[in-house]
């Protein structure tokens, strides 16, 4: 199930690092320097580069405001962006040739851990988006529109970053599975197709993951 | 019949089953879906937001299918 990941080298002897968490730091790393970059000569009127990032953070503001709505969307455009910038690099790091070959380098999202762990981040950040919005509020849900309903929507919202950390692992590790199959059924050519689709599929994936999220934190944050 | 021989058959009829039905429910989805965006193009892109969910949403099924059917093969 993707867990028999070894461990490369540990801190202190108990903080085991796998190249799972190699490929994340290369990839906080790489977004920092981006960042750093982009906000270090920031223009009125932007040249190639700040333009393209612009695009893309625009686009990404549009995406949750049709979802979320003006407001919300503002609110809460940090979290959700930074999962989907996080997300899609993550998905497309597989796709790097040598990728997943090594033990030193491998893509996060076909790693269990890695989806649960921000399914739990996501669980975590509604709870506290609910309550922020008041506590009352926030228990009312549970009951609402009947006091039975308690039960399943209690385990509804231990399902919903569950079903999330696992749609996206299923995806990402079923596509390294299935690319790793066709090489060793015909080693040229075939897998690039596999490849391409993988391409569409990762930037859906992350796309889905952070669609649903926004929709749950609608849901969670929903004043009547 | 060996028993490793009854677990790949299991893991056969896992995937196969579970990427039959949701298959057929994507299929009919996306078939209203497309019947509405022609009807009305103006709500295109509500439509596609609301599809592309709940496709990935059925999605998962056949993902549980998938991660079901790799169990039973690592056990081959």
């Amino acid at each position: 199930m993707g867990e028999g990941s070894n461990v490369v080298f540990s801190i202190f002897g108990i903080l085991d690092v796998t190249g799972e968490v190699i490929t994340m730091w290369i990839i906080l790393l790489v977004l920092t320097l981006l960042c750093l970059i982009v906000k270090r000569n920031l223009k009125e009127r932007p040249g190639k580069f700040q333009n393209m990032i612009e695009t893309g953070v625009e686009y990404l503001d549009n995406f949750f405001e049709g979802l979320l709505g003006k407001k919300k969307s503002r609110q809460y455009f940090t979290f959700l962006a930074s999962l989907f910038i996080f997300i899609i690099f993550a998905n497309y790091s597989g796709l790097i040739p040598g990728v997943g070959l090594t033990d030193y380098v491998k893509a996060p999202t076909a790693s269990l851990s890695v989806t649960m762990g921000l399914g739990v981040i996501t669980f975590a950040f509604l709870q506290f988006a609910g309550l922020r919005c008041g506590t009352k509020h926030y228990f009312k849900r549970f009951v609402s529109p009947m006091f039975f309903m308690l039960s399943l929507l209690l385990l509804d919202e231990f399902i919903k970053p569950a079903s999330l950390a696992l749609r996206l692992f299923g995806n990402v590790f079923g596509e390294e599975m299935v690319t790793e199959e066709l090489y060793h059924i015909f080693p040229i050519g075939i897998p690039v197709v596999m490849m391409v689709l993988s391409i569409l599929f990762c930037a859906l994936q992350a796309m889905v993951f952070t669609m649903l999220t926004s929709i749950y934190l609608d849901e969670a944050t929903e004043l009547e | 019949m060996t028993s490793s021989a009854i677990i790949a058959i299991a893991a056969a009829i896992a995937i196969a089953l579970s990427t039959l039905g949701p298959a057929i429910a994507q299929g009919m989805t996306a078939k209203s879906a497309m019947e509405s965006i022609a009807r009305q193009p103006d709500a295109a892109k509500d439509i596609r937001s609301t599809l592309i969910i709940s496709l990935a949403l059925m999605e998962a099924l056949t993902i549980y299918g998938l991660l079901i059917a790799f169990m039973l093969v690592a056990k081959v």
